[in-house]
């Protein structure tokens, strides 16, 4: 925008300023023009937008010390405008925040961020007056990573919230939070938190480097920073950790990890990750280690199950008939007759229809999505069956298929797994378990060759770390816990090490 | 984007004893109780296995000796060092055919064990091609990448091992053991030699100590790196041994799949255990497929300095799948396996030797 020759700039004249909003705006009918006279012979303008500000604040605070307390009150009012300025700056207005800016554009983009501005005649400068309020969404429980026991809290679309959630958690003079403005045309404010004696230099150095090559018109969301940002657009898995949690983003802090806070969405960014601690949840640390460690391993297999299993049934029915006990080998034969289709069809035609009612029942409206869930699964699954078109085996293995998908904690290692899972299923059908044992080593290279932010994804078990591995399948008691993991090498990890525990 | 590592590129002793010990088990395992049990009489192959082991304990000591001498070098830089480049040239480049030799030996072992275990109908070649795919995909990644895919694969494979023998327990008969210790040295030798080239593969090493972040410290790793095989050798020999006697044991192919076909596993989920077996060894076949063809690409592209990675793999893709689809039956194929042991014991046992000698009387070493 500075780049046009008529670009306006802040006169001195209020006329002019107010015209010149004006004009760039294009005269919207929520900016709100308010024009005064302090004293007697001072004009003044306010101008903000509708909505975005907050009229109690505009009223109570800016308008009514203005026009009311100023003339009340016997202070001597200075002449010129630039000392004016300053002098309502320090004297007159009683507010936080109050800036003193000179840049048109800049105005301007305060103003569309909710800032209220304030011109005085004679001066061609503008007081930014923060005055940011709007209606926003209180702190709910999060939609998408429910516990049984924990806190509840999650994140909302406000930065503000955000950032005092995280501190809430927190209590750290080291914490840090480095604000970026992120956006060619939007500029949108990122913030990069991390604890400056625990997370290392470097990491956080190569993530703010990362994130300031971001070059988009409109930085929406986390997600467009996530894949940004990511070692290899070309993986399915996710690199880097989003969460609505705070919870989650404080104990990645006090891991040393490094978060991004960005405004506008609930959804913050955790970074480096491994595979492992994407089937970690924060309930895995509020219960009995017992407990935990078993409810890992359940994931564990549920991740296998969710990949493999459609996989492995396409593979037994069509290849490998010998290697299942004789009886189940009849019952399933027997469920099987009729069938028109060989099981590999029979698979991809159940787990499309599963794709689809999933798809189907997050666009629908709440009351109706979970009945879509009973309808598709139950009476589809029934008729299905009955009509011959699959057998019931297979709507078993489809239903435990989606059951285990559930179970994962990480909502975007879930998907990716399930778009794993049709790749193995081709696999099975072409290659039988010789082909699953590919495509399972095929994946386990990418996973070695895969970094999140230079940790290898498959940390701490190929690079070993076998003090992280007590956190990772299994979790050990409290008191034998490494919180900090070795592989990150934070920066106090020697000390915390020599310390007793 | 960007490069930002954790200082992971290099790799330590654990590393180093889980490569040896996977690059070791292989095909050899699959075989080694019939060939053992064919050249020394009732049960004292175990003789053989400990004889063959001990060999190759010190000769790996030799290779980890020769490692710990250089820091950060390739083999060929350091060979070159020791005898003047063009012998260091020609020496690495005859190491890269061996490995690829082994590599298109170990692709043709897969497929047509798979073919005889999983399936019936699909060609010997699509088999060996897929395998060979995905061999690629791994060595077109990182060095470091094969090492990691050794260090997940092992004790997957090595606690499948493990869950069969504990089930075959109860068809174990100690009287097959008996008599013990009457067969005579002649043939314990005979026996040593079957079992030494399935020992072979701790040379890679020599290939493998560019990345190690201390190469003096190698000895104990591929020491340990060496013992599981052997280990590993002696319990499935004895057990195979135990439940089908020697005479048994001698008329079946693969008798370490065969031990699983006998067990059962309570709950009879899995009917045909030697299946699901075979799916798992096809991971350490696969580790040491890559290990030797990523120790190829290296050999030739660190002696061809033009030679990209990228290129070398285009090249050599094609010649070893044609390798190994060449031998037309199982006799060329066993004949195959001779040409490619007898250069194995060369390149093993000899080459890392008299460099050895020679690098001590010259006094050659690297600088730090």
């Amino acid at each position: 925008m500075s780049n046009q020759p008529n670009t306006p700039v802040l006169s001195t004249s209020v006329k002019d300023n107010i015209n010149n909003f004006r004009c760039v705006l294009g005269s919207p009918n929520d900016l709100q023009v308010k024009e005064i006279t302090l004293g007697n012979a001072h004009p003044c303008g306010v101008v903000g937008i509708e909505g975005l500000t907050n009229k109690d604040i505009i009223q109570d605070q800016v308008l009514r010390s203005l026009m009311i307390s100023l003339t009340d009150s016997n202070k001597n009012i200075p002449v010129s405008g630039e000392e004016l300025l300053l002098f309502v700056q320090s004297e007159v207005l009683p507010l936080q925040a109050i800036d003193v800016i000179s840049d048109f554009d800049e105005a301007i983009r305060c103003i569309l961020a909710g800032d209220t501005a304030l011109f005085v005649e004679g001066a061609d400068k503008v007081l930014m007056l923060s005055t940011k309020g709007w209606k926003s969404r209180g702190i709910e429980e999060p939609q998408t990573e429910g516990l049984i026991r924990g806190p509840r809290d999650g994140f909302t679309e406000d930065l503000g919230t955000t950032t005092a959630l995280v501190r809430r958690k927190v209590q750290d003079p080291h914490l840090r939070f480095d604000t970026y403005k992120i956006g060619n045309r939007m500029k949108k404010d990122v913030i990069v938190a991390y604890i400056d004696d625990l997370a290392n230099p470097k990491l956080v150095q190569e993530v703010k480097r990362r994130l300031v090559t971001l070059h988009k018109d409109d930085v929406d969301g986390s997600g467009l920073i996530e894949q940004w940002i990511s070692d290899n657009y070309l993986s399915p898995f996710p690199q880097i950790l989003s969460t609505e949690r705070p919870d989650k983003v404080a104990a990645a802090l006090l891991q040393g990890r490094v978060a991004i806070l960005v405004d506008g969405t609930p959804f913050q960014l955790i970074m480096p990750i491994t595979f492992a601690t994407s089937l970690h949840s924060p309930e895995d640390n509020y219960q009995n280690w017992m407990i935990s460690s078993v409810i890992r391993l359940l994931r564990i297999g549920a991740a296998f199950m969710a990949t493999f299993l459609p996989a492995i049934y396409i593979a037994l029915t069509e290849f490998h008939h010998g290697m299942l006990p004789s009886m189940l080998a009849f019952s399933i034969a027997g469920a099987r007759e009729g069938v028109p289709f060989p099981a590999v069809v029979e698979a991809f035609i159940m787990e499309i229809t599963l794709e689809l009612l999933r798809e189907a029942g997050i666009r629908l409206p709440k009351p109706i999505g979970q009945t879509i869930g009973i309808v598709g699964g139950l009476v589809i699954g029934e008729a299905a069956v009955s009509a011959g078109i699959v057998s019931p085996i297979m709507v078993i293995i489809v239903a435990i298929t989606a059951i285990s998908s559930f179970a994962l904690p990480s909502y975007s290692t879930a998907i990716s797994l399930r778009l794993l899972r049709f790749g193995i299923m081709i696999a099975a059908a072409v290659f039988g378990l010789y082909g699953i044992v590919l495509a399972f080593i095929t994946i386990m290279i990418h996973m070695v060759n895969l970094r999140s932010f230079g940790l290898p994804y498959s940390t701490p078990f190929a690079p070993t770390f076998f003090k992280d591995i007590t956190n990772t399948a299994i979790r050990t008691p409290v008191s034998h816990l490494e919180m900090e993991p070795e592989m990150l090498k934070s920066g106090d990890h020697q000390q915390n090490h020599n310390r007793k525990r | 984007m960007g490069i930002f590592n954790y200082a992971d590129e290099e790799i330590g002793q654990r590393e180093i004893t889980m490569t040896v010990a996977s690059m070791i088990i292989g095909l050899g395992v699959l075989t080694l109780p019939r060939l053992v049990a064919s050249e020394t009489m009732s049960s004292d192959g175990w003789i053989s296995i400990l004889v063959a082991g001990g060999i190759a304990l010190f000769f790996g000591w030799i290779v980890s000796k020769l490692c710990g001498r250089f820091k950060r070098m390739t083999f060929y830089e350091y060979t070159s060092l020791i005898v003047t480049k063009p012998v260091a040239y020609v020496l690495t480049l005859l190491q890269a055919v061996y490995f690829l030799m082994f590599c298109a030996y170990e692709m043709r072992a897969v497929a047509s064990i798979s073919k005889q275990y999983l399936f019936d109908r699909t060609p010997i070649e699509v088999i060996a091609l897929t395998f060979l795919l995905v061999v690629i995909v791994a060595v077109s990644g990182s060095r470091v990448g094969i090492i990691r895919l050794c260090v997940l694969f092992l004790p997957i494979v090595l606690f499948f091992v493990i869950v069969m023998l504990a089930f075959s327990v109860e068809l174990f008969e100690w009287e097959n053991l008996k008599p013990m210790f009457i067969t005579d040295g002649k043939h314990i030798y005979s026996g040593a030699r079957q079992v030494i080239y399935s020992m072979l593969g701790y040379e890679i090493v020599m290939f493998y100590s560019i990345l190690m972040r201390k190469p003096k410290e190698s000895t104990k790793a591929i020491i340990i790196g060496i013992s599981i095989p052997i280990l590993l050798y002696l319990i499935i020999f004895i057990i195979a041994i135990g439940i089908f006697t020697r005479e048994g044991t001698i008329n079946i192919m693969y008798p370490a799949i065969e031990i699983a076909k006998e067990i059962e596993i309570p709950g009879q989920f899995f009917e045909r255990f030697e299946s699901v077996l075979f799916i798992i060894w096809i991971m350490t076949l696969y580790n040491t497929s890559s290990i030797v063809m990523d120790v190829s690409v290296h050999c030739l592209t660190s002696a061809i300095k033009k030679l990209d990675k990228r290129t070398c793999l285009l090249i050599l893709s094609p010649i070893i799948f044609l390798i190994s689809m060449f031998p037309k039956d199982q006799v060329e194929y066993v004949y195959l396996g001779t040409i490619i042991s007898i250069m194995g014991i060369a390149f093993a046992a000899i080459i890392p030797t008299s460099l050895l000698i020679v690098a001590a009387i010259r006094g050659v070493q690297s600088s730090d």
